[in-house]
């Protein structure tokens, strides 16, 4: 219970120093929330557009397709708010030694890395995708257990896309620059954004069970329209865990490698 | 005349060496958008004409809407692969100070970065449409069609160069320049023909967009190569130099009110 209220107590501290830094640059807290409707216009418009042109795309209709854009949208809502910019920061912390003073502190490295950094001005851009989500859901008839379970299955995908991406990111220790990692981690990151059945088989096995980016939305909606517990539903919890063990295990292992360029 | 050719060269083989020093950062800077387009756009059409039971929209059928994703897929990698990522590094830590002493101009050395990296994305193309090739995606037209396509995803690489300089350039006033390009990428892969044929919009956007420079940027290029764009070579020749020329007087004024700002930070 220590270690929780530790841990929360410097989470705090990083959101008030985020919550400083992006009110002291106003024109881009402003820019960076348009930026985010303008994708949020393109991925909907999109599919709508399509939709013109077939009433079904497999056992999907329009509104089975626009809840599963929305529910990514808001998983890459909170990611783009809470987790994104770390991603960035990391190479710079390796490349320039920073790293240093980050393992000196006596709370957990990874933490430090991949928390500490916030986006606070896209908080309110997530009254779109849940608006959406509500508004979809409604059209679907969703039951109570849907509605229900409709935040533990967002958290559940921003918590495996998450892990996924940190897993990615770590191999910077050896790659030193990390703008091809996180070029390939936003490539995976649109794999990620449509349903796994518009992927042939073998595609559709491998990113479900080697590199489970399809789990992580597919996942947890299929669970949403089923009302049951499917197997997607089910690997995408199990694939969590696994990677969380993997990224322990490639945190020491990068950390036996890192060459600290600040000493 | 040689030494300034010397100074050109230079930063050309400069940025050419900086490009593979990093290899396994440039491997998948190459394999990730060839992952998205076979991953994605290959199974996202195969699955919507399969899936969806219909054979056409708007005169696309799934082979004629899978070549067309696949030449959007070279175009995109010839005429917009540039975004200038340190310029407004340069800018904001101050570094340009150098380039205002030298007798290299801040602009010719942003030139010569630019052409070194289109000669790294030729090969990359060429590479890739050999693989599209073999895949039976998209057919070679002839060699004199197949140069002038290239001649006009050229000549679309240099307005994007200069958009993507334009927007470096605001770090004379932003802190971050990044959401400025992404915002440029999301609205130009949307309205440029990059996610689907212009054809599939409402008549009434197509209308306006038909005054913009978006449907040069990736649409007229791509009808170019697939042998069906209705209008002559010439008129798409000068308005991409038109909208080159926009862009470019717009980077000359920005430049300007930029250096007045600027407060060469670290010095």
């Amino acid at each position: 219970m220590g270690t929780i209220k530790k841990y929360l107590s410097v989470y705090r501290e990083f959101l008030g120093n985020s919550l400083a830094e992006a009110t002291t640059y106003r024109l881009n807290f402003f820019l960076v929330m348009v930026m985010d409707l303008i994708f949020y216009a393109t991925s909907l418009g999109s599919i709508d557009f399509l939709f013109q042109y077939v009433t079904k795309i497999g056992n999907w209709d329009r509104d089975h397709f626009l809840f599963f854009i929305s529910f990514m949208l808001a998983v890459d809502h909170l990611h783009m708010t809470f987790i994104s910019e770390n991603f960035w920061s990391f190479s710079g912390d390796i490349r320039t030694g920073k790293l240093d003073f980050v393992l000196l502190k006596p709370i957990s490295g990874l933490f430090i890395c991949f928390f500490r950094l916030m986006r606070p001005g896209t908080v309110l851009n997530g009254v779109v995708p849940w608006t959406l989500l509500i508004a979809f859901g409604s059209r679907l008839g969703f039951g109570f257990w849907s509605w229900v379970s409709l935040l533990p299955m967002v958290l559940l995908a921003l918590a495996l896309m998450v892990s996924i991406e940190i897993l990615i990111t770590l191999f910077g220790f050896w790659t030193i620059s990390s703008y091809g990692l996180n070029f390939l981690r936003l490539q995976f990151q649109q794999l990620a954004r449509y349903p796994d059945f518009i992927y042939r088989y073998y595609f559709r096995k491998f990113f479900t069970i080697f590199v489970p980016v399809l789990a992580i939305g597919s996942g947890p909606v299929q669970f949403l329209f089923e009302q049951g517990l499917p197997g997607l539903t089910l690997w995408a919890g199990g694939a969590l865990i696994l990677i969380s063990a993997l990224i322990r295990i490639t945190w020491r292992k990068g950390l036996a490698a890192y060459e600290s360029a600040s000493s | 005349m040689q030494a300034e050719l010397l100074k050109w060269t230079r930063t050309f083989a400069i940025t050419w060496s900086s490009q593979f020093a990093y290899r396994a950062d440039f491997i998948m800077q190459v394999i990730g958008p060839a992952l998205v387009f076979f991953l994605v756009k290959y199974n996202l059409w195969s699955s919507l004409f399969h899936l969806s039971g219909i054979s056409q929209i708007q005169g696309y059928g799934q082979t004629q809407m899978l070549a067309y994703q696949a030449w959007v897929f070279l175009v995109t990698l010839l005429a917009q692969g540039y975004n200038n990522m340190n310029l407004s590094e340069d800018i904001r830590l101050g570094k340009i100070s150098t380039h205002l002493i030298y007798p290299f101009s801040f602009w010719k050395f942003q030139t010569a970065r630019f052409l070194s990296f289109q000669c790294i994305q030729i090969l990359v193309a060429a590479l890739t449409l050999g693989i599209l090739v073999a895949f039976d995606l998209v057919e070679i037209p002839n060699w004199d069609h197949l140069a002038m396509g290239l001649a006009i995803c050229m000549s679309v690489g240099v307005l994007w160069f200069v958009i993507a300089y334009v927007l470096g350039l605001a770090a004379f006033w932003l802190e971050e320049t990044w959401v400025l390009r992404v915002m440029f990428v999301l609205i130009c892969n949307f309205f440029s023909g990059a996610v689907f044929p212009l054809e599939i919009f409402p008549a009434w956007l197509r209308g306006i967009l038909v005054y913009s420079p978006f449907p040069y940027l990736t649409s007229v290029p791509v009808q170019y190569l697939m042998g069906n764009l209705h209008q002559s070579v010439g008129s798409v020749f000068l308005a991409i130099g038109f909208w080159t020329l926009v862009a470019w007087a717009v980077a000359y004024l920005v430049w300007k009110n930029g250096m007045r700002n600027y407060a060469a930070a670290g010095m």
